[in-house]
């Protein structure tokens, strides 16, 4: 196998175990994360392929270390795998941090955190009845983050 | 030599740099107007960064070394990292999950909600 192509489906696996098991803030579990995903994979398209176009080339491939399919603006499919790797691992440790910095403060609250001197959600997130989380995941102990609307397949 | 009139004549210098400028300044708006929260959270957003960076620059590195991609000189601006790596490449390593944690965070905030309830009394839903 190809090199970038081997390192690409390592790192694949390795973020999604760092994600489910290791830091357990489970985002994979959520369809929040594959919405994410999926709007930064379509602004990948664009910008990887301005950086892999076919002329005047930015970022250059050896032919021999990638698996020779190229997709969109003449990407190498890696490209795409690496990204996910690389946004997953971000958002995890994200999370990870996140819910370590509220856990060992019992009266600090997600509202505290998070809420309330954004301007642009004003009256409107309070009104929405406060179920508003910041990301999307419940970050209270150890159960599994993801509230039940934010399983992937729950949806009716 | 005007700022323009540089930028002009060494436009392509910046294709790999402007690239990225332009990923942060679209998401931008994500903090401000659509409920996103990393910048406000600089501590956080700094450790998340330099923990994914890190172990992607040195396999970037190594990757670089290995001859497994390579840079357009005459698309970057000329600033060489650890032997190797373009000024580019790092920025790259910040750019992109700062992008990611900006649109994760925008999504979770789920703006299409706020937009529902702008409706509702309109349209009776």
């Amino acid at each position: 196998m190809p090199a970038y192509t081997a390192i690409t489906l390592i790192g694949m696996v390795l973020t999604v175990l760092l994600d489910d098991v290791v830091l357990r803030t489970r985002l994979v579990r959520t369809a929040t994360f594959w919405i994410s995903l999926g709007i930064m994979f379509f602004f990948q398209i664009f910008v990887d392929g301005w950086l892999t176009r076919a002329r005047d080339t930015i970022v250059f491939y050896n032919p021999d270390d990638f698996s020779g399919i190229r997709v969109f603006f003449h990407t190498p499919i890696e490209d795409f795998g690496f990204g996910f790797a690389l946004i997953l691992a971000t958002l995890s440790v994200w999370q990870a941090l996140r819910r370590r910095e509220q856990r060992p403060g019992p009266a600090r609250t997600r509202s505290d955190d998070d809420a309330g001197s954004d301007p642009a959600d004003g009256g409107l997130g309070a009104a929405a009845g406060g179920h508003r989380g910041g990301d999307g995941t419940d970050l209270g102990g150890g159960a599994p983050p993801a509230g039940p609307r934010d399983r992937v397949g729950s949806a009716p | 030599m005007t700022v323009l009139e540089w930028l002009l004549t060494n436009g392509e210098r910046w294709h790999y740099l402007g690239a990225l400028a332009f990923c942060v300044a679209v998401t931008l708006p994500l903090e401000f107007l659509f409920g996103a929260r990393v910048y406000r959270h600089p501590r956080r957003l700094l450790l998340t960064i330099a923990a994914v960076a890190i172990p992607f620059v040195v396999l970037d590195w190594f990757a670089v070394g290995a001859g497994l991609w390579w840079f357009s000189p005459r698309h970057t601006v000329g600033v060489e990292l650890f032997g190797r790596l373009p000024l580019e490449e790092l920025a790259f390593f910040v750019v992109i999950p700062l992008c990611a944690l900006l649109t994760h965070g925008a999504v979770s905030s789920r703006p299409w909600e706020r937009l529902r309830l702008r409706r509702a009394p309109t349209t009776g839903r």
